[in-house]
């Protein structure tokens, strides 16, 4: 899956589930920008799990501001993810 | 007034006769649910069925950590008609601090004693922590999760206790406020009597951001719009404090004619509003802008009468009113068909004799107005001898809408209530039959044997660029084995200011304080925004400030971030699952 692929994997959650209309960019500050607060920002979270069916790590120290963070981290677990799979 | 005598089920019973007028929600998209009085009460009984067959009995109480929705006044309705006893409290929306919030719900949890807390999915997931250390005898529950049960609604008196709401003390931890029905709707009929008449057929209607928690949303919003029965418009407060171009703009679109909220707001929409976000907008419905629950700011009034005056917002609409939990909410208002009053006050004799002379350079106040019916206010010395108008005393008010007492804390109650008054806590004199304020009591500086209010000096850095509007806190404190008393200001800088300004918006704050309050103080400390301790109802809370301050425990909030929410679940799933297992090893 590619970045451009991740970014709209994103997107499709945030109208989803948050009521987003339009595009996300990579540059908008989660909490800043798009206004999420706690609620919102855990059910970002938790619904980016179930779409990429991945396991967001919460001890992680990755510093996720913005939905370009939140999509390099999704591209990470994914890769860990295809690296344990036999 | 004869309507005194009855309950807050009794007006809900009413209401529902009328289809015309009810509760619209809106939401960021700036849809708008729509739920008419029959159908609110529909709902209420639905409610109200369910947390009966879960075990809610008359009398018990019943938290309600719900965000602005329908299912809020579904379970506020419906533990009413259960004949049990409604304690809002705020939900945990705010980034930051979520370990904070976890530890104040249950401190409010165990003051009241609740039964049971009720809220909805997406809060239960960050609520364990809190119900976990509270342990309600009936658990945390989202009603629609209930068993469908026939309700059968217990019918209170007027002088049972209808609600209780958590004073949003600025100085000392919240305490729970405990009022009648009778209290409740005596307030409620005098809310309502500022209600502009019906014309013609229009069907009149309120708008509010306010949170619902928080007495002005509930009690001043709601329940005259309940007992008019009139129109009430509700946008949830973070997305107001997002985006308070959608305050003005709900006013508009659904011609509201009474919308209130704290000065703040104002100011944040002075501030935060671009002009290109009002096309189309126009305020000329908007007849009552009430503006309390805290210090009100001339120059706040006369910029937000000035700037919105174009999209047609009257500056006689502009109307300063006081009141406090305590007194279910409003005490005086001041004239709502005219423009705000300010008078300017002599400095020197305010600080240092406590008398209110006029003086052309002197401080500028605002005028709060006067008594609603049947209220009385009265000023009085520390031993509590009435004082002459225009002398600076202790607020006390009496009137039909007090508090019975903070819930089951007598010694508390004795404090404040006594002989029909309330000590409201606050400083002020009469003049000319207006109400003016100078500060709380708690709260005055006293620096080289004169009286200065905090709001003097925290409003001078106002001006100051990079400063963050509103988030200033000016305390004064005896450092040990020192001969007097020192001045602290703390500044919040603004959101997008660099680090490397701070000092500067520090050399600047001093100088604002010397020109505008005549003081220099000791030490100024910029501080990351988010880091001032506030209240739930956003007011910061002075005394707490300077305690961290001396423990060297200010620290700014950490960043919230999707990792970082997901390990607060993490944690309040566990609590929860703790819980459970407690639970059966005791059965």
């Amino acid at each position: 899956m590619n970045d451009q692929e991740i970014l709209e994997g994103i997107g499709e959650v945030a109208r989803r589930h948050l009521g987003f209309t339009g595009e996300l960019r990579p540059g908008q500050r989660l909490a800043e920008d798009l206004e999420l607060d706690s609620l919102k920002m855990l059910t970002l979270a938790v619904e980016v799990e179930n779409r990429f069916r991945i396991c967001l790590d919460p001890s992680s120290e990755a510093r996720i501001a913005t939905v370009g963070d939140l999509a390099a981290e999704v591209g990470r677990q994914l890769e860990r993810r295809s690296d344990d799979a036999p | 007034m004869s309507g005194d005598l009855t309950t807050l089920p009794e007006l809900l019973e009413r209401a529902a006769g009328h289809g015309d007028a009810g509760l619209r929600f809106v939401d960021g998209a700036e849809s708008a649910g729509w739920f008419p009085w029959p159908l609110v009460r529909e709902r209420a009984l639905d409610g109200c069925g369910r947390l009966q067959a879960r075990g809610v009995s008359p009398g018990d109480r019943v938290a309600l950590v719900l965000p602005t929705s329908i299912e809020f006044f579904d379970a506020f309705f419906g533990v009413l008609l259960a004949g049990a006893v409604p304690v809002p409290l705020y939900p945990p929306v705010r980034l930051g601090r979520l370990d904070e919030y976890a530890a104040r719900t249950a401190r409010m949890l165990e003051l009241v004693r609740a039964t049971v807390v009720v809220t909805d999915r997406r809060v239960r997931r960050l609520l364990g922590p809190a119900v976990a250390a509270a342990r309600p005898r009936l658990g945390c529950v989202v009603l629609d999760e209930l068993a469908d049960s026939d309700p059968h609604p217990a019918p209170g008196a007027p002088q049972d206790l209808a609600l209780v709401q958590f004073s949003s003390g600025t100085t000392v931890d919240p305490k729970p406020v405990a009022l009648s029905h009778r209290a409740v709707v005596a307030q409620t009929l005098r809310l309502k009597a500022y209600w502009p008449q019906p014309e013609g057929r229009t069907v009149d209607s309120g708008a509010s951001w306010l949170p619902l928690y928080h007495d002005m949303g509930l009690i001043g919003c709601v329940l005259p719009a309940l007992e008019h029965p009139g129109t009430l418009t509700l946008i949830p407060p973070e997305l107001f404090i997002a985006r308070p171009a959608l305050w003005l703009q709900t006013i508009s679109r659904h011609r509201a004619t009474i919308s209130p909220a704290p000065n703040f707001a104002y100011g944040l929409c002075l501030d935060k509003i671009r002009d290109e976000e009002l096309d189309g907008v126009d305020l000329s419905c908007w007849r009552i802008a009430l503006n309390g629950a805290e210090p009100v700011a001339p120059r706040v009034l006369r910029g937000f009468c000035e700037r919105f005056a174009r999209w047609g917002f009257s500056s006689a609409a502009m109307t300063p009113v006081y009141g406090l939990s305590e007194a279910a909410l409003a005490v005086t208002f001041s004239d709502v068909a005219a423009p705000f009053q300010a008078r300017r006050f002599d400095r020197e004799q305010l600080a240092r004799a406590g008398r209110a002379v006029d003086a052309a350079d002197g401080v500028e106040l605002v005028a709060l107005g006067r008594p609603l019916p049947d209220f009385a206010l009265a000023i009085v010395d520390d031993a509590g001898a009435e004082l002459a108008p225009g002398q600076v005393g202790h607020l006390l008010v009496r009137g039909p809408s007090l508090m019975d007492g903070y819930l089951d804390q007598p010694e508390a109650t004795a404090g404040v209530l006594r002989d029909g008054w309330l000590d409201t806590g606050d400083l002020g004199f009469l003049h000319d039959g207006q109400l003016y304020l100078t500060g709380r009591a708690k709260d005055v500086l006293i620096l080289r044997g004169r009286n200065h209010s905090p709001h003097e000096v925290e409003d001078a850095v106002d001006s100051v660029a990079g400063a963050r509007a509103g988030c200033a806190v000016a305390v004064s404190w005896l450092p040990e084995g020192d001969s007097g008393e020192r001045l602290l200001l703390l500044v919040e800088a603004r959101r997008d200011v660099p680090g490397s300004d701070y000092p500067r918006i520090a050399r600047e704050c001093a100088g604002a304080v010397r020109a505008a309050a005549g003081l220099d103080p000791d030490h100024v400390e910029v501080l990351v925004p988010g880091t001032l301790p506030r209240t739930s109802s956003g007011k910061l809370r002075r005394a707490e400030t300077l305690r961290r301050w001396l423990a060297g425990e200010l620290d700014p909030p950490a960043a919230v971030t999707p990792l970082r929410v997901l390990a607060a679940a993490a944690r309040s799933r566990l609590a929860f699952a703790r819980m459970r297992l407690d639970s059966d090893e005791r059965s």
